[in-house]
């Protein structure tokens, strides 16, 4: 092969040209000779450089043609700016162009999230991958820090999860941002912002404020009024449609509006820039918001205050009627395999723990935040084999289940909250199915006898999809044989409600040996419908009862212990 | 080799970024095991620095699939998802290359029946050896394409820029310009022939690593 031909041949391998007969030759080449290896990598580095070269240039252009719009109008319309890409040419040489560039890389990290199914979506072939690279130009990047009674205008955001790119919308509350530049802000709803980079947030509406480290100087906050860059250190705006009021607590920041002269402003100084200009502000006060410091500990006092109030209010709730078990987690003892029922423990003092369940043994489950963000105060079971092993010795007429529980995925065609080993008579299984609908059953009588069906299978409507992954919810199921019907609840509120066929009622109801969180080595191989499969999720309270409790008795369990109000 | 010193004379990003950068500490190298346990921000740092080399490496194993961006972005993803797994006092480049590696392979086993032309596992572990000790040199070529790409002529350059930024299939482009498809193929092949020959030259007489 000629150097000429080998070049050729590279050059439609990068292409995605090559034929068959030719890559071969060009692969066998390769693999034999480190020269044309050489060739190789040195061509593909040029193939990736020109791509950026051609990125950088298509956005200077996108830049002069913004620069150029301002320019002439003085405003800009948020939303049109947002579309605009933020990465500068010979940003290769700079830190300042590391900061971009972790932007336009990390834009795609909050892809990660529900991840198989963002696999089987991912965009492929040529089409997509041609486009990608347009829309790929850095929105910003961030981590949402804390949130306090936070409403946001879309999917709710979990806290220490990565915010989306675009205009996000906080309709109330206070939202604690981390920038990976290191700033830090607060924002209070109603607001309406993007994070364009991390060195850069629009803001169309709201109070901000922000602290800005050394290593960040030079942050900057958009409106359409202006620009304000920071100098060092921190300060509070407040935009609204007449203009943005800017008091700089600390340091030094830099107004900036349209093509006049930039104006510093000292810390304890006020200013408003309005479409007119920049002015002294005349509004009397100070922009109130509260540093993320003292978000974060008033965000701490509420905690300790609500998980108090949690545990009291949970103490009456539990003892009302008939508890067989209550289990949670005690975060200060990381360390315990043992999941105590507490139900026990205060029965014990009272004596008649006969029809009470055991304490349960963690198996492979590891510790977690619970609902609260207590760190180790939950079980995670997606380690395979995870599960806690319980023994729940008595017979019951009726049966009451309760979990708090977060799932990341339904990735298992079963998917365990509680279950008896194997599936005997009288015995409940609880569960999801994998499109999201919950799954009860009490097995009525043995197998194929007399030709009818062995249970009978109380579905809820789907009630779990993907945006509700990682979010802690409450699932309870109610079997009463009074009323003869089986209920399931989410949140607090019944989903479904079936009645239970006066064949397959079941007044007696056994559990004995039982898993929560998967389910354990069944005693008959042969039943096809059943793979052991543990719960993809978390934890962190679980409550059974041998009475049918009310709808009332199952919203107040959940208004209790409701972490998100 | 040393990474060249950085050059902070470009007339690069507007003030407030360039400011950022005379306070910002270097970044560190793709290949520099960090001192101490990185905290999320030196590992974007890291991460950032080894967005080149990574995605060299991605596309050394697809060439010409266009769908090397999507895998790249993807193990991104990966290699933040699993940040926690990366062991200290190892080499984060090794570790990154071998995650990417993973999201190549995983790629490959859902694209299974529009099977592409794939390396053999022989070449395919060649390639992820050389790449990963091969020192980066993609910021002197960098410099080096630049100055290239001034010497070609306004339509050269634009045809390059096009092929590589635009969304739009070389055949529209071909009508826009009134060219042949096949022509512009032809000149682009020359285009990077030169360039490719430029950009070696500029590294020798630079003393760049060779």
């Amino acid at each position: 092969m000629t150097p000429a031909e080998r070049s050729r041949l590279i050059d439609s391998l990068l292409d995605g040209e090559i034929s068959e007969a030719d890559f071969l030759r060009i692969e066998a080449e390769l693999l034999v000779d480190s020269d044309v290896r050489a060739e190789y990598y040195d061509r593909l580095k040029l193939q990736l450089l020109l791509e950026r070269e051609a990125a950088d240039d298509a956005e200077a252009a996108n830049h002069a043609e913004a620069t150029a719009s301002r320019d002439a109008t003085t405003t800009e319309a948020a939303v049109g700016r947002a579309d605009l890409p933020t990465r500068r040419a010979a940003y290769l040489l700079t830190a300042a162009a590391l900061l971009t560039l972790a932007a336009s890389l990390l834009v795609i990290l909050p892809r990660i999230v529900p991840s198989d199914a963002d696999r089987a979506s991912l965009p492929a072939g040529p089409l997509a991958a041609t486009a990608l690279p347009a829309e790929s130009k850095a929105k910003g990047f961030a981590l949402l820090g804390g949130q306090s009674d936070a409403v946001w205008d879309g999917p709710a955001v979990e806290s220490g999860s990565l915010l989306p790119a675009g205009t996000l919308k906080l309709i109330s509350g206070l939202a604690h941002i981390e920038l990976f530049s290191g700033v830090q802000m607060v924002v209070e709803g109603r607001a309406e912002f993007s994070i364009e980079s991390p060195m850069e947030v629009r803001v169309a509406r709201g109070r901000v404020r922000a602290y800005v480290p050394d290593a960040a100087k030079g942050f900057r906050v958009l409106t359409d009024q202006g620009e304000v860059i920071d100098l060092g250190t921190e300060f509070a705006i407040d935009v609204g449609a007449a203009g943005t009021r800017v008091d700089v607590l600390d340091g030094e920041v830099e107004l900036r509006h349209g093509g006049s002269e930039a104006q510093r402003v000292l810390g304890g100084q006020s200013q408003r820039l309005t479409a007119a200009g920049i002015k002294a502000s005349t509004d009397s006060g100070e922009v109130s918001i509260v540093s993320p410091q003292e978000f974060h500990r008033s965000l701490d006092r509420r905690l300790v205050e609500r998980v108090q109030r949690w545990q009291q209010r949970m103490a009456s709730l539990r003892t009302q009627s008939d508890p067989i078990a209550y289990y949670r987690t005690d975060p200060a003892d990381r360390w315990s395999r043992r999941w105590d029922n507490i139900a026990r423990l205060e029965a014990e003092d009272g004596g008649g723990t006969e029809t009470l369940a055991s304490d349960g043994a963690i198996v492979a489950a590891r510790r977690t935040p619970d609902r609260w963000g207590r760190p180790d105060a939950a079980l995670d079971f997606s380690r395979t084999g995870s599960r806690v092993r319980v023994d729940v010795p008595g017979q019951y007429q009726n049966l009451t289940l309760i979990t708090w529980v977060k799932i990341n995925s339904l990735d298992r065609w079963y998917n365990s909250l509680f279950l008896t080993d194997g599936h005997e008579r009288f015995e409940p299984h609880w569960q999801m199915m994998n499109d999201g609908r919950l799954f009860f059953s009490v097995k009525a009588r043995q197998r194929n006898q007399d030709g009818a069906a062995a249970q009978h299978i109380f579905y809820s409507p789907p009630i779990w999809d993907a945006s509700l992954g990682g979010q802690w919810i409450m699932l309870a199921v109610v079997y009463d044989t009074d009323a003869q019907r089986v209920t399931h609840y989410v949140d607090g509120k019944a989903v479904s409600r079936e009645a239970i066929p006066a064949d397959h009622l079941v007044d007696t109801i056994r559990i004995g040996a039982a898993s929560i969180g998967n389910w354990s080595e069944p005693m008959y191989r042969t039943d096809p419908e059943f793979v052991v499969r543990n719960l993809n999720g978390s934890m962190d309270e679980f409550a059974m009862f041998s009475a049918a409790l009310s709808d009332e008795q199952i919203l107040n369990w959940y208004q209790a212990g409701n972490p998100h109000e | 080799m040393e990474p060249a010193p950085k050059r902070n004379d470009l007339d690069g990003p507007p003030g407030s970024l360039a400011k950022a950068a005379g306070d910002a500490p270097p970044p560190a190298a793709c290949n520099a095991p960090p001192a101490s346990p990185p905290s999320e921000a030196a590992l974007i740092a890291l991460l950032t620095e080894c967005q080149l080399p990574l995605g060299l490496y991605v596309r050394s194993l697809m060439p010409g699939d266009a769908a090397a961006h999507d895998v790249l972005q993807q193990a991104n993803a990966k290699i933040w998802e699993k940040r926690a797994e990366f062991q200290l006092g190892t080499n984060f480049k090794a570790w990154a290359l071998a995650v990417a590696r993973f999201e190549v392979l995983n790629y490959r086993k859902q694209q299974a029946r529009d099977a592409r032309l794939v390396f053999s596992q022989e070449l395919e572990k060649t390639i992820a050896e050389e790449l990963e000790h091969a020192d980066d040199d993609l910021m002197q070529r960098h410099q080096a394409l630049q100055q290239c790409l001034q010497s070609l002529k306004a339509e050269s350059r634009q045809l390059l820029m096009h092929r590589y930024a635009s969304a739009e299939p070389l055949s529209q482009y071909a009508g826009r310009v009134g060219r042949s498809v096949s022509s512009l193929k032809v000149t682009l092949f020359r285009l990077r022939a030169s360039l490719a020959e430029c950009v070696e030259r500029r590294l020798r007489v630079e003393g760049g690593p060779q």
